[in-house]
């Protein structure tokens, strides 16, 4: 199982603060965002950074691995 | 003594964390702070709250290397950092940045750093509730 977790701005847009997804062999970081944007249509134009188990990547070929924890995030604006 | 790092939903204490910091070392010479409060008024429009959400876990890993590396490149003898994830109103406090180092400049210059540095790593965000309805916030430069 993949947790792909959203937060702020683009939880707003996917109505939602977790989806999950079955974890398949071979399967990438770009493969969970593609499902993501198939459900949300343009909600993902807002996400500037990705973390995968709270580590930023920017490489969206990524392998995953099951049980992962993804996060697709919107610019910060704490402080 | 409580943690030099924190995320919490209440309200902090400015002399509790200068005290906290100051009894870490009797070799610091200065102490800079950065106060982060709410503001009324923000692009135009009158602001009634403001809500911030975090990626709790990743931001305090985030917090803590920042902590860490501030410490490591401006030499400081301590540094605290406190973020309120909460709905605050006007004038409440946001966050708290504490730098001590044996002079001033250290301290100033880290401080500074901090907060920047925190603004662009530390995943979290701010969403101003108005009259006119709730909007998410585009960071600020």
């Amino acid at each position: 199982m993949i947790r792909v977790l959203f937060f702020g701005p683009v939880a707003s847009r996917v109505q939602t603060h977790e989806m999950q997804f079955d974890y398949t062999a071979g399967m990438t970081l770009h493969d969970i965002i593609h499902k993501v944007g198939m459900q949300h249509p343009g909600a993902l134009s807002i996400v500037s950074f990705i973390a995968v188990n709270q580590i930023q990547v920017r490489d969206k070929q990524t392998p995953l691995n099951d049980n992962d924890e993804i996060a697709l995030m919107a610019k910060f604006s704490g402080g | 003594m409580s943690e030099p790092v924190r995320i919490q939903i209440e309200d902090f204490s400015l002399d509790a964390e200068n005290a906290a910091l100051k009894a870490s070392s009797q070799r610091i010479g200065g102490i800079a702070t950065f106060l982060g409060c709410a503001r009324d008024f923000s692009e135009g429009h009158n602001v009634s709250e403001i809500s911030f959400e975090a990626y709790g876990s990743m931001a305090l890993t985030e917090m803590r290397t920042l902590r860490e590396e501030a410490i490591a490149r401006f030499g400081l003898l301590d540094a605290r950092i406190v973020h309120r994830v909460a709905t605050v109103k006007a004038g409440d406090n946001i966050v708290l940045i504490v730098a001590g180092a044996e002079h001033r400049a250290a301290a100033f210059d880290a401080c500074r750093w901090m907060i920047d540095e925190l603004k662009q790593r530390v995943p979290i965000w701010k969403k101003e509730i108005t009259p006119q309805g709730d909007a998410w916030v585009t960071p600020h430069p």
